[in-house]
């Protein structure tokens, strides 16, 4: 009933020979990750869109567990923003404008700045910014075996939901600040501006999955999130008061300029429709980019090549 | 070319490039401007196959190859050679549709919610898997019932026993009825009622559903309660693929005589009847082959003060541990036996085939073992 098998090294081509069917071993084709299957975008979307209920679902009840999570967070977005505002104010003590930008209209980038970082915060750090960890646990093993999108999964599972104040609060002193240079935008201002806000969102997005994707190639990156603190730091100003290589950087190659300054721009009616639709492009070409650097980085998890 | 198997694996190959990392700051330095790298082979040319309702024990030490040939299978890892079929599927190409079919377990990961009670995990994966109202609540009814966890349900797991949490683990992974399961140390770490209870509970399932159980464990209880069947893998190569009981008939052909004497005896006077393996006052221990049992026994009786015998299997823990001793030694003997290597599980079942490893060939790693 038993079979002994094992077979000195180099003689696989007579164990071929003696294959039990005959035939030969057929070696299978470049591996390519299955696409999810399904009745077309709307079944798939509405099926998301019930893994993601379910995902918020369970999280907000986790975070209820801690439930003073949500005061100290409330302080600390107040506490921050104070002094972000009023570090402008200093700087504006000694100058009439930065980079061409008046002190409301610094105020408003402030705000935007604080509410993409709420999205960081609520969304992206809590998962993304996890991956090495679920690497490392090999909680990813469960993920990958789910009949759920891996990155979906992954960047989606939790929600830190007291940071959302960030977003409120962000976008509160924004409106703000528009109030302040009577500067009220029309209703194709705000279209732009939500335009250039989800981009914004897009980017951000985007730059945190290919730079958590890395964490496949050099696991031992401890906390590649405070690379992306260092860098978003400078999207506090307008990238016209930086000098013209800084500002290269922050436009084309780390792109930051379209995070902050773009969404702001557009707010105080300085960019107009071209601005807009060029933040969608960067959008689209970033989560592209940032998709492709996510399946290389799981074909080389699961030793797929590539 | 499945002929309706659950899983079939055509001499997987799995080899891992790994870097060589030397010693000391020089070395660092070295490895960091020209890494050097070696090949490991975790997994060289395995075949079987597993027929559907079958539960298969995997067995192998640490390192072996076990979770490595369930990650491919699962469609985690991508071979470097050969080919895997699971439930119809090529487990790296199925997509969600295989998925939906299969379940992981890890003994030492956890799907579980850590703050939260299991039963939103358990609201969780019906999203994932899509499950309809009346499916949730009847695999959640039944799984609850036969896992017995209607009391834990609704406390954070954090505040759970472990078997209880392993309980529940199992109850999240296999909510959407799967028809395989691949158990990778289910039972680690648990205490003994524990462990049984997620026994019973796997015996259970696979009865009522006649779903395909591949289970690796360190408890070799598991195994034996389990499966009747085992594969065992060291060294990323399959050296054994049959019956556990045949397992022993090869490995170890032994009896044990236990024996409690009237008085104490010279070891050499044991020794005449087997191998003497515990000798300490009144009790000994003697190991004699399978046939010669009766005779040994009587002469036994005959010639010694013997006041108790009983006469007993050598445990299975031994007996494997002696295969792998076996291996580590012969590796090329083992090669030798190696008669039906390519038949990819076929001869299974149909006895053992002509030109295959008769009982002589089969000796060998008895004596090696001693």
């Amino acid at each position: 009933m038993e079979r002994w098998v094992g077979r000195p090294a180099g003689d696989a081509g007579a164990d071929r020979r003696q294959s039990g069917d005959g035939a030969p071993t057929p070696t299978p084709a470049p591996a390519r990750p299955a696409r999810p299957e399904g009745a077309g975008w709307p079944a798939r979307l509405r099926r998301a869109l019930g893994v993601l209920r379910a995902f918020w679902a369970a999280n907000l009840a986790e975070e209820l567990e801690y439930r003073a999570n949500f005061l100290a967070s409330l302080f600390a977005t107040i506490f921050w923003l104070g002094m972000a505002v009023l570090t402008a104010a200093v700087f504006f003590r000694q100058t009439e404008e930065l980079g061409g930008w008046g002190f409301w209209e610094v105020v408003a980038l402030l705000g935007v700045f604080n509410a993409i970082g709420g999205i960081v915060d609520a969304v992206l750090r809590p998962n993304i910014g996890r991956i090495v960890d679920l690497v490392r646990r090999g909680t990813l093993d469960l993920i990958l075996s789910k009949p759920v999108d891996a990155q979906f999964h992954v960047s989606f599972r939790r929600l830190v939901v007291w940071r959302l104040a960030d977003v409120a609060f962000g976008l509160a002193l924004s409106v703000f600040a528009l109030t302040r240079i009577d500067r009220a935008p029309g209703v194709d201002a705000v279209v732009a501006f939500l335009l250039t806000l989800a981009a914004a969102f897009a980017i951000v997005y985007a730059l945190w999955l290919g730079l958590m994707s890395f964490a496949f190639w050099f696991v031992d990156v401890e906390n590649l999130g405070i690379l992306f603190d260092a860098l978003y730091e400078a999207g506090r100003f307008p990238v016209s008061a930086y000098p013209a290589p800084i500002r290269f950087v922050l436009v084309y190659l780390v792109p930051i300029a379209w995070i902050t300054t773009v969404p702001a721009a557009t707010l105080t009616g300085r960019g107009g429709w071209a601005t807009s639709l060029a933040a969608a492009f960067v959008a689209v070409a970033a989560l592209v980019l940032s998709r492709l650097l996510w399946r290389a980085a799981l074909r080389r998890y699961t030793s797929a090549g590539g | 070319m499945t002929g309706g198997a659950s899983i079939v694996a055509e001499r997987l190959s799995k080899t891992y490039r790994v870097k060589v990392r030397e010693p000391g700051l020089a070395g660092a330095f070295r490895a960091l401007f020209r890494p050097r790298y070696r090949e490991v082979h975790a997994v060289e040319d395995v075949s079987f196959r597993i027929e559907p309702g079958e539960v298969v024990g995997f067995l192998g030490p640490n390192g072996a190859g076990k979770t490595t040939t369930i990650k491919i299978l699962t469609g985690l890892l991508y071979p470097t050679g050969g080919r895997a079929e699971v439930a119809g599927f090529d487990p790296w190409r199925g997509g969600a549709p295989f998925k939906r079919r299969i379940a992981l377990v890890l003994g030492n990961k956890q799907q579980l919610i850590w703050d939260l009670p299991p039963e939103e995990t358990l609201l969780l994966n019906r999203a994932i898997y899509g499950l309809s109202d009346a499916e949730y609540r009847r695999n959640r009814e039944e799984l609850v019932d036969s896992l017995g966890i209607a009391g834990v349900l609704d406390k954070p797991v954090r505040q759970l026993s472990q078997g209880e949490r392993m309980r529940c683990e199992l109850a999240a992974a296999l909510l959407h009825r799967p028809e395989l399961l691949f158990l990778d140390e289910p039972t680690l770490g648990l205490d003994l009622g524990a462990q049984e209870a997620i026994r019973a509970f796997v015996r259970e399932y696979n009865r009522r559903h006649g779903a395909t159980v591949l289970l690796t464990s360190h408890y070799m209880a598991d195994v034996t309660a389990l499966a009747p069947r085992v594969l065992i893998i060291n060294r990323g190569r399959l050296l054994y693929d049959g019956g556990l009981t045949e397992l022993a008939d090869r490995i170890a052909p032994v009896k044990r005589l236990e024996l409690v004497l009237e008085r104490e005896v010279d070891r050499a006077d044991l020794e005449r009847f087997g191998a003497v393996t515990v000798l300490e006052d009144h009790k000994a221990t003697i190991e004699v082959p399978r046939r010669d049992v009766a005779r040994a026994s009587a002469r036994l009786l005959a010639a010694l003060p013997v006041a108790d015998l009983s006469i007993t299997d050598p445990p299975i823990e031994e007996v494997i541990a002696r295969a792998f001793a076996g291996e580590a030694t012969k590796g090329v003997d083992a090669a030798e036996r190696a008669g039906d290597v390519g038949d990819a599980g076929g001869a299974r079942g149909a006895g053992v085939p002509e030109g295959a490893p008769s009982p002589t060939a089969a000796a060998p790693p008895r004596k090696e073992a001693e």
